[in-house]
């Protein structure tokens, strides 16, 4: 019986131990970035201080389960059944309850304080005054987006209004939509906030850019137009469907560019003269 | 002893009260209301949903790590709608695996194997009564939940197959044929789960009235053992949220084929509003899976370390906070779904709460193993693994329950490694090990502790080696629930891994086939099990095997709490509760 | 449906009681999902929301109070029914059939008032987000009343076989308990859905 259990719960030390290196191995990842095994590196504002959070946690919660697993085998192993040796007889202690329960009640409720604050920062605060919107129509399978144009306002649109011959729903009757502009790429100026006004016609999409560590369903039927981040670095990224959204889910993306202001606004120059979104090349109707 | 419990007017059901030789095939087998027949139905039948949804998920892992490359053998016999010509997965027949994947695991695997099989076997047994309160309904429960299985199943000979829209059923998708492409497929999927929560509503309603009314005398509240107070509070959680559920579906049926408007974006449809309704029961079901497997993990804990459970009542208590909280959180699974921000950030709170009963539990479990004799037979060894693949589920859904990250993680492989390491790591390791510790129980025979621990060994570490890199995959920005990551720039280097993940994934298969062969062959080959194995103090290791009808020859007394080992002065470590304290001994508590 | 009698153990009539409560306790969260989905719905549709001639118009009134006064009624009937067959174990038997008369008089003018409903166009898929809730609502009312009336003729053949007596009639109790939970739901959704 010694021999057999003191074997097996060596056996499972060294299980535990395995897993204490697997995480490890991620631990020494976050060093190094790695695409392989850590977060695509951060290219938006929000996205560095969501990143701070992230390792707060990572180093909270990794710095938990090292000290809890570490005690766990300790007494795994001293207590292993042994000839002669009686186990102790105890009930609990109320003390030692009292203590694990305001403990970790504490620090959640810290660690709520903390991303909370961040959650109302990142999402709730004011968007800067040389903020520039974007339009942006979710559909099966695929993405189209819309600039504001010369005059730089993207108008009133209502959800009601999204059709084929008018896929932004922009409203007729204000001014600021007519020189809007339809785009299949999402360009965007580096360091420049930008905001998205998110649609879609069918079922619930998402804008999900993991580069930017912006994460939002796109319901349809309703217009949500809190979303902003300001890109910081230059290139391309994609921009990924991330809610599931039918057969075609899988690879319903589009192309991001994050360009110097200068290339922008030739790009934009460009865009602007073709003007008006021309009516009927709307997204293929979902089938 | 059938007599004692028979009551004398209840004359048309004699024969159920019968004894066994008295009762025909039909009713002994097919509709038994014994409670111990009906959870040894439960068990049969879920394991064989276990492979249903284990294969299910190979299929999954399979098209991650090879997309697109036909699946060898059985390509070609699969149907049109989930394979290519080739004999490829094609996307949408990979939506629908990972689909019914995760709907066959939760209600037809981990709610049955942890509700059915040990609720209904230990419920009775360990309080010390006769049966359930309505052996009706008990089998009813069962023939429904089968129903429930096949109708969901039946999908896969439809033409448009399986439902495709995630165990999640996210309306408008899930409410527009035109949309999913699967009418029949997600219409099954409603009444299956309709049906599955009639099983699951009448099992409820059976296991409160039987706790709260048919304990032997002398076993009070605080003297039940830990896995019947972790049932009885799954029990309220299943009365309270399945009927949620079960609108919120017929609702889903209604849109899908009726043509009304609740879900969809017209007609003043609200889309988030099946959101709403189905994690208001969603999130009481994570812990409907979770709670059971607490209860019995903390009894094996406790008779392998022959110590008494520490902190008795903190575990109830927390047990208890689980219930409650697990009504008011919810929203934490749609922070990003358009939700008002602010409930967000409300969610977020009661979610990081709600962490705590469960740190408190975790804390005492390390409590209950300090200082006692550990015997590492493969029951305790689940048992000791389910702590510690709990702490890692709990610990990553930390890091979602903090709004900025879930921004990040919402929806990526991140997700998928916390709730594995919860379900799997958690619920399912409970399950194995509850199965090695009641199997002398429910077969009167032991398994064999060699191949056990051989299964332990290999499940623990191609678990881990098939969920622990997906917490990588999704902070690398990996989504759930796409058929292809090769079609991202961000995700070709990741492809090794899914790769990696894969393998393990079948080694981890696998491992189950030791457990399966163990299992069959123990049940009739292995050595005769002694009345009480693992000199265990609750009422379940008094009676003899096979157990009559009935349970018990007379009706037990309790004197004292359910886990008295080591009590000093005694020279056996154990103290059942059906015997009271020799006087030259005081017990600590209750 | 004999079934409560099998579990009457030791503990006599009451844990059957108990049992039927602990049900209808999920019942109420059903109906509370279907309600709750109804307010929110009704609460973002604002303007979207249109009360059908149909169900305004002072016939279907009527008719849908009488048919509430015979569902409410029908509480009582059954009331004074239980007490006969139970507590004196003698008569209650037409009382129990009178009121299956009335719950079968609530069915009847329901299926009527679809049937008007839909004759004019007003159906689950043509009567926007309001049509959705009534018909739904209705129905899934409609289908409990439904099974409390076959409930009820169980209950009232065990009756005059002699299966209920003061010392058994867990059954009956059951479906009283059952019986009067459907009429209160009705005075909700009544209320919700014609008056409000
Ligand atoms: C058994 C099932 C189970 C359990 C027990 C849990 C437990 C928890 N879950 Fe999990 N969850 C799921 C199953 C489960 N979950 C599933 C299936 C999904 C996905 C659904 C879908 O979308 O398909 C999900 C999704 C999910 C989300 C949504 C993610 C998203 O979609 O973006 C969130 C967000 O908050 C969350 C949080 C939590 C938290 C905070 C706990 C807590 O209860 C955990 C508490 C435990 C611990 C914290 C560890 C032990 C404690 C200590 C060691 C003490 C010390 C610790 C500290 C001081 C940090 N879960
Ligand atoms: C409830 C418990 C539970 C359990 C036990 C499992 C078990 C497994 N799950 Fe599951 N999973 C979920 C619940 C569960 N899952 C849920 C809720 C989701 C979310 C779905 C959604 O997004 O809607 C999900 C999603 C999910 C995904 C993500 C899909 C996606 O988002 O695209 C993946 C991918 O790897 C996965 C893999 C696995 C694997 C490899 C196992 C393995 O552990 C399975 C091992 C078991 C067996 C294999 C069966 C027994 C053995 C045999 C049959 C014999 C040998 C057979 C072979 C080797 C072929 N699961
Ligand atoms: Cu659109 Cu997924
Ligand atoms: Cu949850």
């Amino acid at each position: 019986m010694l021999k057999q259990s003191s074997r097996t719960s060596l056996a499972f030390l060294a299980m535990v131990v395995l897993l204490l290196i697997a995480s490890g191995v991620c631990g020494r990842a976050a060093v190094r970035t790695s695409d392989l095994w850590w977060m695509p590196e951060v290219a938006s504002k929000g996205g560095v201080l969501i990143d701070k959070l992230t390792y707060f946690i990572y180093y909270l919660t990794g710095a938990v389960f090292v000290l809890t697993q570490v005690v766990y085998i300790y007494f795994l192993v001293k207590y292993r059944s042994r000839k002669g040796a009686k186990a102790t007889y105890s009930h609990g202690n109320n003390r030692l309850e009292l203590l694990w329960t305001g403990i970790p009640t504490a620090i959640f409720i810290g660690l709520w304080g903390y991303s909370n604050h961040l959650w109302w920062d990142v999402l709730h605060a004011p968007t800067p005054p040389d903020t520039m919107e974007v339009g942006v129509l979710a559909y099966q399978f695929g993405f189209s987006f819309q600039y504001p144009g010369a005059d730089g306002k993207l108008g009133q649109s209502d959800v009601k209004l999204i059709g084929n011959d008018n896929i932004f729903g922009n409203d007729p009757n204000d001014p600021a939509t007519k020189d809007n502009f339809q785009s299949s790429v999402l360009e965007l100026p580096i360091n420049k906030p930008v905001r998205v006004r998110l649609n879609s016609r069918d079922v619930i999409h998402a804008f999900y850019v993991p580069q930017f560590r912006v994460y939002q369903d796109i319901v349809p039927g309703r217009t949500i137009d809190w979303v902003w981040f300001t890109p910081t670095r230059l290139g391309s990224y994609q921009l990924a469907c991330n809610q599931l959204c039918g057969s075609g889910h899988y690879n319903m993306k589009a192309q991001i560019e994050v360009v110097t202001q200068e290339d922008f606004d030739k790009w934009y120059k460009e865009k602007a003269a073709a003007a008006v979104i021309p009516a009927g090349n709307a997204p293929a109707q979902s089938k | 002893m059938s007599q004692t419990i028979a009551h004398p007017e209840a004359s048309e059901v004699e024969s159920s009260h019968g004894h066994h030789a008295e009762l025909s095939f039909f009713r002994k087998y097919i509709w038994s209301e014994d409670h111990k027949t009906i959870a040894i139905q439960y068990l049969f039948t879920s394991l064989f949903f276990l492979l249903v949804g284990g294969l299910l998920a190979m299929g999954v892992r399979y098209q991650l790590a090879f997309p697109g490359v036909p699946v060898p053998i059985i390509g070609s016999f699969l149907p049109s709608w989930l394979v290519t010509s080739a004999g490829a997965i094609q996307p949408g027949g990979y939506n629908a695996l990972f689909t019914m994947h995760a709907t066959v695991m939760v209600f037809l695997v981990i709610m049955p194997l942890l509700i059915g099989v040990f609720g209904n076997f230990l419920i009775p047994l360990k309080i010390g009564a006769p049966d359930m309160a309505f052996p009706f309904f008990n089998a009813l429960s069962y023939w429904l939940f089968l129903l429930s299985g096949i109708i969901l199943l039946s999908s896969f000979f439809a033409p448009t197959g399986f439902p495709a829209s995630g165990w999640t059923s996210y309306a408008p998708l899930s409410s527009h044929a035109q949309y999913n492409g699967t009418q029949i497929g997600q219409s099954c999927w409603c009444v299956g789960l309709f049906v599955n929560g009639l099983a699951s509503i009448a099992g409820a309603a059976n296991y409160i009235t039987t706790v709260i009314n048919m304990r032997a005398p002398g076993m009070k509240m605080f003297r039940l053992p830990l896995p019947i107070w972790a049932l009885l509070i799954t029990a309220f959680l299943l009365l309270l949220a399945v009927p949620v559920l079960s609108a919120a579906a017929a609702m889903l049926f209604c849109d899908l084929n009726f043509g009304t408007s609740f879900f969809s974006s017209s007609n003043y449809g609200q889309p988030l509003l099946w959101q709403h309704l189905f994690w208001f029961f969603g999130h009481p079901e994570v812990y409907i899976m979770i709670v059971p497997a607490m209860g019995l993990v903390s009894e094996i804990i406790s008779v392998n370390s022959r110590k008494p459970i520490f902190g008795y009542k903190a575990m109830v208590f927390a047990m208890v906070a689980i219930g409650v909280l697990g009504f008011i959180v919810w929203g934490h699974h749609m922070f990003v779904s358009g939700m008002n921000l602010l409930l967000s950030a409300t969610f977020s709170f009661s979610t990081m709460v709600i962490a705590v009963p469960s740190a408190i539990k975790t804390f005492n479990w390390m409590g209950t193993v300090w200082g006692g004799s550990i015997k590492y037979t493969t029951a305790m060894c689940f048992a000791l693994a389910f702590v510690s693949m709990f702490v890692i589920g709990g610990l990553s859904g930390i890091y979602m329950a903090a709004t900025p990250v879930d921004l990040f993680i919402h929806h990526t492989y991140f997700i998928v490694a916390h709730i594995h390491y919860v379900l799997f790591g958690g619920s399912l390791f409970g399950v194995f090990g509850a199965i090695y510790f009641w199997f002398p129980k429910m077969f009167g025979r032991m398994m064999n502790e060699t191949w056990g621990k051989i299964h332990f060994a290999l499940a623990f570490i191609f678990f881990n080696c098939t969920f622990f890199p997906m917490h990588n995959l999704g902070l690398n920005g990996m989504m759930r629930r796409i058929a292809d990551p090769t079609q991202y720039e961000h995700l070709r280097s990741q492809q090794p891994v899914n790769i990696f993940i894969t393998l393990s994934a079948f080694a981890l298969g696998l491992s189950t086939i030791p457990f399966l062969i163990n299992f069959f062959y123990s049940m009739f080959k292995g050595p005769k099990a002694p009345i009480n194995p693992w000199k265990s103090t609750t009422l379940e290791w008094t009676v003899p095997w096979p157990t009559p009808h009935g349970n018990f020859e007379t009706t037990p007394t309790v004197y004292h709490g359910p886990y008295e080992y080591s009590v000093p002065g005694m020279e056996e470590d154990y103290l059942p509760q059906n015997q009271p304290a020799p006087d030259t001994v005081r017990l600590a508590a209750h | 449906m004999h079934a409560p009698a099998t579990t009457v153990h030791n503990e006599g009539p009451d844990i059957v009681r108990f049992g039927m409560l602990t049900f209808l306790a999920s019942e109420a969260m059903l109906f509370s999902g279907l309600i709750g989905g109804y307010m929110v719905l009704r609460g973002g549709a604002g303007g979207g929301w249109e009360m059908p001639e149909a169900l305004k118009n002072v016939e279907t009134m009527v008719k849908t109070i009488v048919a509430t006064l015979c569902l409410i009624s029908s509480s009582f009937t059954l009331h004074f029914a239980e007490s006969g067959l139970i507590k004196r174990g003698k008569g209650g038997k037409l009382l129990l059939l009178l009121t299956i008369l009335l719950g079968a008089a609530f069915l009847t003018n329901q299926a009527l008032e679809w049937a008007s409903l839909r004759s004019e166009g007003f159906w689950f898929n043509t009567a926007g987000i309001m049509g959705s809730c009534f018909f739904v609502l209705t129905g899934f009312h409609g289908l409990h009343v439904l099974i409390g009336v076959i409930l009820l003729i169980t209950a009232l053949i065990r009756a005059l076989t002699g299966k209920v007596t003061p010392r058994q009639h867990g059954f009956l109790d059951c479906t009283g308990l059952y019986w009067h939970f459907v009429d209160i739901v009705w005075v909700f959704l009544f209320t919700i859905l014609y008056i409000l």
